[in-house]
């Protein structure tokens, strides 16, 4: 009897420190997704207000604007080669820090350092580096008479800088995802492969690497989510240019919105953008489901 | 342990009542929320604050943030009729937009009722009547003012242009690998590029519309508009710094205090940090001149900030008061005294002799150069419509598009022009 009526007060205890996380998520996070679902089938405009229902209008004119179609495009770019290059870096510094852990524990923290910086200051700290006549790197070469081109006037290098500033501010989130990927693995494994005459390479590659892919799969997911929210980088470093070509969606969508003053056609975009984020985290969590359970 | 924790922690919600209490007093008393965005002017405004309590009795609590964020804040506070700002910083070119909104009332009758009304500069006072009501008093204007190096001028000898197909040739003969001839804003934006770009477009023969205000057919896509976007692009990627098509204003301050622009054409606001002998290295060698002309005249990039008062402001006339310390005679004596302000709205500022004692400082004829620019500048340079943001974004986009070589003037031009028919015909 004690233990039941003991345990039962350890449940309520439990649920009633998932009380303020329930309020927060549902007033912050809930509330305004219905309110966007809402404004989404209007055409509600900031200045001129509501002027009629337009049902899934909003939605059919995301496939004719190019516009829209263009910011896909940008967001695939900035997504798929961020994530990439992310999960590249941050599983070497990894791997890297795991072997020489027991002499180095301090150098962790200094790789983590990137990670602490807000994303303004980084986008900051990174345009000016990457404006040639204020930048530390273009003076250096210039002693040598080489000129750095300036890489925020093309679309490909505009693209590429964000994915650099992104990448040195995330990368140490890869890094400890993997690390501790890499603790729970058996140092075993590896003795074991080093008797039988595999290389360390051949032993990474076959042992190492394999047993990391599902936390491979959980960080990519986290990060390509992350990815798909660009917006301060793109806001301070090339300011949706040059042209309009670095104008990812989640971008488009606040042009929309609070330049173009169309907030309904803006919520379709953020709509759109949720949906996407949504399938795609249903679809590699299940396989992620799979993988743990092969 | 435990009896302690409870402690504290008891100390701790005592002392969170008591701020919510001594926040709910702080509210009782009568205070002003005064938002705007950082400029000197605002920052020298927001000293004074203590000066309009001893005079009023009300509180003012300036709020001020960066001006990238501004709109963002405004648009979110109005559209949402949070009621949170008593005093908002007004940007003429939203003024229409705003009016449209039903966010700020008009202050006509206040503002006619006033003495010293003729005081205002004409133009900027304009800027804020929609329809017959004033909707703002103005506390800034400033000007488009070319400055250039005129040791580097000399050097080569050259003269500063007078006009745009001049500034080519002058560019020419003084560009160099260390120092590029000019620099302009570059970064798509209706107060980037699109501060700087219409004046050579006004200068050229180009327009906005087929007949602004009755008839807004697009005019984009014109020759003259065309000859006008091919001398900017000329100017920036012949003779200009390299990453210019990044360039917005702090890296033109930053490239020509360095150095390494010995052009621009550029605000009061601008130029006067370039002057700025504290902070530029090289201000003895800038001097400025009014901006080139063309075939169709001279077209100075003007822009005009005033304080209006938002429609659900608390105690409008209080806002008010507020509004007219701000932009009084003393008040903007004060600030362009102690601040680099020489974008003062009222005619009797230029005349007191201690604003005048510094200014000359700067150039002994700026304050007459800022008017004679100010005097030839068209209140209308940017169009006043209530899509102008929006139309001013397309626009910026697709000529900072071609500047970058991502697609010809000739389309880029064809494109903003069926945009803006667009958002026209949208409305």
């Amino acid at each position: 009897m004690a233990s039941a009526s003991a345990s039962a007060q350890l449940e309520r205890a439990y649920k009633r420190m998932l009380i303020p996380t329930f309020l927060a998520v549902g007033i912050f996070a809930i509330v305004p997704l219905v309110g966007m679902i809402g404004l989404s089938f209007t055409d509600y405009h900031l200045i001129r207000g509501f002027r009629g229902e337009v049902g899934f209008q909003n939605f059919v004119r995301l496939w004719t604007d190019g516009r829209f179609m263009e910011s896909i495009y940008v967001m695939c770019a900035l997504s798929f080669i961020g994530v990439a290059v992310q999960i590249v870096m941050g599983t070497l510094v990894a791997v890297g820090l795991e072997k020489i852990v027991p002499r180095w524990r301090l150098a962790r923290g200094f790789f983590v350092i990137p990670f602490a910086v807000p994303a303004i200051v980084t986008a900051l700290v990174w345009l000016s580096l990457f404006t040639p006549t204020l930048s530390p790197i273009n003076a250096f070469f210039a002693i040598f008479g080489i000129q750095i081109p300036a890489i925020l006037t093309t679309q490909t290098g505009a693209i590429a800088a964000i994915v650099i500033a992104d990448t040195w501010t995330t990368y140490p989130f890869v890094m400890l995802l993997i690390l501790a990927a890499l603790q729970g693995i058996s140092t075993d494994l590896d003795e074991a492969a080093a008797m039988d005459g595999a290389t360390r390479i051949r032993a990474f590659f076959y042992i190492t690497l394999p047993l990391l892919v599902p936390a491979l799969t959980m960080v990519a997911l986290f990060r390509f989510i992350e990815t798909l929210k660009h917006f301060p980088l793109i806001f301070v470093l090339t300011n949706g240019g040059p042209g309009r070509s670095t104008q990812a969606t989640n971008y488009y969508a606040y042009v929309q919105t609070f330049q173009s003053s169309n907030v309904g056609y803006g919520s379709a975009i953020a709509m759109f953008l949720f949906f996407f984020a949504g399938v795609i985290s249903l679809y590699i969590a299940k396989r992620n489901a799979r993988l743990a359970d092969a | 342990m435990y009896l302690k924790t409870t402690r504290r922690l008891m100390a701790a919600a005592l002392a969170g009542a008591m701020a919510l209490q001594s926040g709910a007093a702080f509210a009782q008393e009568k205070t002003l929320k005064v938002l705007l965005f950082g400029m000197p002017s605002t920052i020298g405004l927001q000293a004074l604050a203590g000066d309009f309590e001893k005079e009023t009795g009300i509180k003012a609590d300036i709020e001020i943030i960066g001006q990238d964020v501004f709109e963002n804040r405004i648009t979110l506070s109005f559209a949402g009729r949070t009621g949170d700002i008593d005093v908002v910083h007004t940007p003429a070119i939203q003024v229409q937009r705003w009016v449209e909104a039903g966010w700020i009332n008009p202050i006509t009758d206040q503002v006619d009722a006033l003495e010293d009304k003729d005081d205002f500069l004409k133009g900027p006072l304009e800027a804020y009547a929609v329809e017959g009501d004033t909707y703002a008093l103005p506390f800034f204007a400033e000007v488009g003012l070319l400055a250039y190096r005129k040791d580097i001028l000399e050097a080569k000898g050259q003269q500063p242009p007078k006009t745009w197909d001049e500034m080519l040739s002058v560019a020419a003969a003084i560009n160099t690998p260390e120092t590029a001839a000019i620099a302009l804003r570059a970064a798509p934006g209706q107060g980037f590029n699109m501060f700087v770009f219409p004046a050579l477009m006004w200068a050229y023969g180009g327009k906005f519309f087929a007949d602004y205000p009755s008839d807004l057919t697009p005019a984009i896509n014109s020759p003259e508009n065309l000859k006008a976007l091919q001398v900017y692009i000329e100017l920036l990627t012949k003779y200009g710094p390299q990453g210019v098509g990044r360039f917005n204003f702090p890296e033109i301050v930053a490239a020509v205090q360095g150095g390494q622009v010995a052009m621009t054409v550029d605000g009061t606001s601008i130029t006067s940090q370039l002057v700025d002998k504290e902070k530029s290295p090289v201000a003895d060698n800038i001097e400025l001149a009014l901006p080139p002309s063309g075939p169709a005249g001279r077209f100075p990039p003007i822009a005009v900030h005033g304080l209006a008062v938002p429609s659900d402001a608390k105690d409008p006339e209080a806002s008010f008061k507020f509004i007219q310390w701000a932009t009084s005679k003393e008040t903007m004596a004060k600030i362009a005294l102690n601040q680099a302000y020489p974008d003062f709205t009222r005619a009797s500022v230029a005349s007191i002799p201690e604003v005048v004692e510094k200014y000359s400082g700067i150039q002994p004829n700026f304050l007459d150069l800022r008017v004679e620019a100010l005097n030839e500048a068209r209140g209308d340079y940017r169009p006043l419509i209530s899509t102008w943001p929006e139309i001013g974004a397309a626009l910026g986009e697709n000529i900072n598009g071609a500047l970058n070589g991502l697609v010809t003037p000739e389309a880029a031009l064809e494109k903003a022009d069926q945009e803006v028919s667009d958002i026209i015909d949208s409305q």
